[in-house]
């Protein structure tokens, strides 16, 4: 079943084309990678599924229905995770407050709620506990819980911000560059958590530079130039492709 | 001692403001120079409730509050559109403007003459009418006040406020309305900034519109500024020392003609210069971003 | 009536105008909404009194100080205050509330050696000019004309010297002019240098129209901030285009209602155009959010 679908989407800044009618489906349960040169509009692309962007024409589709032009956290509510390229934790935040925020219909988020019903609060957040610390156990950082977000390492923040979108019961995860500027174990542990993910039935769609290391973990490869697909198919199908490799992946 | 208790009662009343106004700097991240606009709704509110009406204190406190929170949407719903500069220069017009209304809607709130004979609060015949009960209804009220802003700070929602704070598209990708949750930020530091207009109104028993000026509303946010953001010490130390220097002046025989502006040229002296050696303020967590 | 109020309006749009484009200019050059402009333009008013009344110096010489003056003062704002903040890559809000800071202690201590009460620098009538059937005073021709006369002179700094392409490619973006070799600190210096300038002309014009209080500079610099947002923060003429219009508006305010509604009306106009049309009169389309 097609869990993401673009029909003919197409965005301009100032009448460049930064994505250009594009089309294209994900299949659930699959890892997605979107491949290609820097300014060929992969961000763009996110930000369109998320609606930071609202695109000019074409239509977006989340588990057949429509969410072209809804509002962005409506769109996040529906299943739709986002990692940042520049991960965007909360800073001032500890680890496990990072992921409490996360964690869907929490009463307590209602002020009015928290002053009068303190009792019904506080037993939520002990069953948010258990949530949270599940999902600091599931990236490895449940010694970390009590460390503010910006006291982690570069790699542990990504760790933080993907448990983040798993408490937040993302079915769909957009990870953008989730494996790019850190340590090479972390990127080893990073792709067998992305690997584990799937297998428990979440999609997740890859922007990475790193493509040697996403090729790997890949069901599927879309390579995306001027705001278009220029090519997609198997990993060992782009591999293997002669010109691909030398216009784009440079080997 | 009715001197130093009448210092009290102006902490108290401060202490109110500074917390609701921390909400909105410290924990939501809006920098918002109006609080002076919703502290004087408060007050000319519970006043004319009082004396065109007659009613109890408390019920005109009650109604003043909710007239704080309603008139705050006037100014959350358009100005939370905006970022930065924008933002704060929005937040500046909506002070003028209320400024403007009761400095100007003369039948109703008397303009620059004021109102006078303001009556003071009482309760089951047990009227606050020295200076010691007063600061015993302060006291109460500011405790009160502070129970309620601890509550909601610590809770899930002042957990949503640190991290709109700290990121709103990360806060949004996450599935919260983040626009939802500022407006009940801004509604909270409204009503409760009106307690302290109401306090404040019955005790000095007469008010005009220029205890309520641009002024007054950047000494506010000067307050948090210097105490500190983004906890609950912060505004506590702010206000107590801002309260402290006027004193200290008086102290050393300035006289008062000199006295009023040199105590806002200390004010602005120590706003430039823990902008640029401690942004965070004496006791805060949060600088600006 | 009408006539003359929209000339009226034209004349206190001039000097809005004026403030304006030296707001305007620096901050879209250096990108600080700089609230102690308000200030640089009492200061410019008072230097004009001390000089003129205190010290009876020649209204000529007195003048062309207190220019100098303003100007200076801008400069020393930029250099003591905002250029050691740059230096810390201080956060927007750190910029505004220390201007904000400069404001209130420079206008407290203006008001400690002056006090608190308006001055008049030239008491009386002064001669008035016939133009048709509308009425002026002398002072507020030369408003209109020192106003036309600078503006034009502007137009043409900023399209046709070095100085003033530069300003234009940092205004735009200021990573890129620093790259290709602009002096972007002797830029920010011209602009608080050249944009205090124009307040002070505005200063001097209405110190000698209506006359001089301490509290001058606020209302001053908030309409001259809501000029430029209305007119159009990246283009110059949007700034004066925001004045005029500003200054016209409120005489219609005085003619219907009363001059008390003034600032409620100016600041309706602002939120009015934030939330529809938050990139000005003049400006290009910007997305709200960047806002």
């Amino acid at each position: 079943m097609n869990i993401l679908e673009l029909k003919e989407v197409t965005k301009n800044f100032d009448g460049i084309k930064a994505v250009d009618n594009l089309s294209f489906f994900l299949k659930e349960g699959s890892i997605t990678s979107l491949i290609g040169p820097n300014g060929a509009g992969k961000t763009t692309v996110f930000n369109l599924i998320t609606n930071y962007l609202t695109p000019e024409k074409g239509s977006i589709y989340y588990q057949g229905e429509e969410i072209t032009g809804s509002l962005p956290h409506r769109i996040a509510n529906m299943g739709i995770g986002r990692l940042f390229q520049d991960v965007r934790v909360f800073n001032k935040l500890t680890a496990l407050e990072n992921v409490f925020v996360a964690i869907k219909k929490n009463c307590g988020e209602n002020p009015f709620t928290s002053l009068l019903f303190h009792r019904r609060v506080a037993k939520q957040e002990e069953k948010n506990m258990a949530i949270g610390l599940k999902w600091l156990e599931f990236v490895g950082l449940s010694e970390k819980k009590e460390t503010l977000a910006e006291d982690l390492s570069y790699g542990q923040q990504k760790l933080l911000s993907l448990a983040r979108l798993l408490a937040n019961d993302a079915r769909l995860l957009l990870l953008d560059e989730p494996i790019s500027g850190i340590h090479p174990e972390m990127i080893e542990r990073i792709l067998s958590l992305i690997k584990r993910l799937v297998q428990e039935g979440r999609t997740i769609f890859i922007i990475e530079h790193n493509i040697g290391a996403v090729l790997k973990v890949s069901d599927w490869v879309m390579l995306l130039d001027g705001g278009n697909l220029v090519a997609s198919g198997l990993p060992s199908e782009i591999k293997q492709d002669q010109t691909l490799r030398e216009v784009y992946l440079g080997v | 001692m009715n001197y130093l208790l009448h210092i009290l009662i102006m902490i108290n009343i401060y202490l109110v403001l500074a917390f609701s106004l921390n909400l909105l700097i410290g924990y939501t991240g809006l920098l918002s120079i109006c609080h002076a606009a919703f502290y004087g709704i408060g007050a000319y509110i519970s006043t004319l409730l009082m004396i065109n009406l007659g009613m109890n204190f408390f019920l005109a406190l009650l109604l003043s509050i909710l007239g704080a929170m309603l008139i705050s949407l006037l100014v959350s719903l358009p100005s939370l559109r905006l970022k930065g500069d924008y933002f704060i220069l929005c937040t500046i017009g909506f002070q003028l403007i209320v400024f403007t209304i009761l400095y100007n809607w003369i039948s109703l709130t008397r303009g620059p003459y004021g109102i006078s004979g303001i009556p003071t609060p009482s309760l089951f015949g047990f009227e606050f009418s020295t200076i010691p009960r007063y600061f015993l209804l302060t006291l109460i009220m500011g405790i009160i006040s502070f129970i309620i802003i601890r509550r909601i700070l610590i809770s899930p929602f002042g957990r949503l406020l640190k991290a709109i704070r700290e990121d709103e598209l990360a806060t949004q990708s996450l599935g919260k309305d983040i626009f939802k949750v500022k407006i009940l930020s801004f509604l909270i530091a409204a009503g409760i900034a009106a307690i302290s207009g109401s306090l404040f109104a019955h005790y000095v028993t007469y008010i005009d519109p220029t205890s309520f000026t641009l002024e007054e509303s950047i000494f506010i946010a000067t307050i948090i500024i210097v105490g500190g953001m983004g906890n609950l010490k912060g505004p506590f130390v702010g206000t107590v020392l801002l309260f402290i220097i006027p004193e200290l002046l008086r102290f050393l025989g300035i006289p008062d003609a000199v006295a009023a502006n040199l105590r806002q040229m200390i004010y602005a002296l120590l706003l430039i210069a823990f902008m640029y050696f401690r942004p965070q303020g004496i006791a805060g967590e949060y600088k600006f971003k | 009536m009408l006539i003359q109020l929209l000339a009226n309006g034209i004349v206190m749009g001039s000097v809005y105008a004026l403030v304006a484009m030296g707001f305007g200019l620096i901050y879209s050059t250096t990108g600080i909404f700089h609230f102690a402009h308000g200030i640089i333009y009492t200061l410019g008013a008072y230097l004009l009194y001390l000089l003129f009344i205190n010290l009876k110096i020649s209204i000529l010489s007195s003048l062309l100080l207190s220019l100098a003056g303003a100007a200076s003062l801008g400069i020393m704002v930029e250099l003591l205050i905002y250029s050691p903040l740059r230096r810390k890559e201080a956060a927007p809000a750190v910029y505004i509330i220390s201007s904000l800071g400069v404001y209130i202690f420079l206008q407290n201590l203006i008001a400690l050696i002056f006090g608190n009460e308006t001055k008049v620098i030239f008491p009386g009538v002064s001669k008035t000019y016939h133009f048709g059937s509308i009425i002026l005073t002398q002072i507020q021709v030369f408003e209109v004309v020192a106003f036309a006369i600078l503006f034009s002179i502007f137009c043409i700094f900023l399209m046709k010297t070095r100085f003033g392409k530069a300003l234009r490619g940092l205004s735009n973006n200021a990573l890129l002019a620093e790259v290709v070799g602009i002096d972007v600190r002797k830029i920010r210096i011209i602009a608080f240098g050249a944009g205090s300038l124009l307040a002070g002309v505005g200063a001097v014009l209405v110190s000698l129209d209506v006359g001089i209080d301490p509290n001058m500079g606020i209302s001053m610099f908030l309409l001259a901030a809501v000029a430029v947002i209305v007119g159009g923060v990246k283009t110059f003429t949007g700034a004066v285009l925001g004045g005029l219009f500003l200054g016209v508006i409120q005489n219609l305010v005085i003619w219907k209602a009363s001059a008390r509604w003034q600032t409620l009306v100016t600041f309706f106009i602002l939120i009015m155009f934030l939330l529809f049309k938050p990139e000005g009169i003049m400006g290009k389309k910007r997305r709200l959010e960047e806002v």
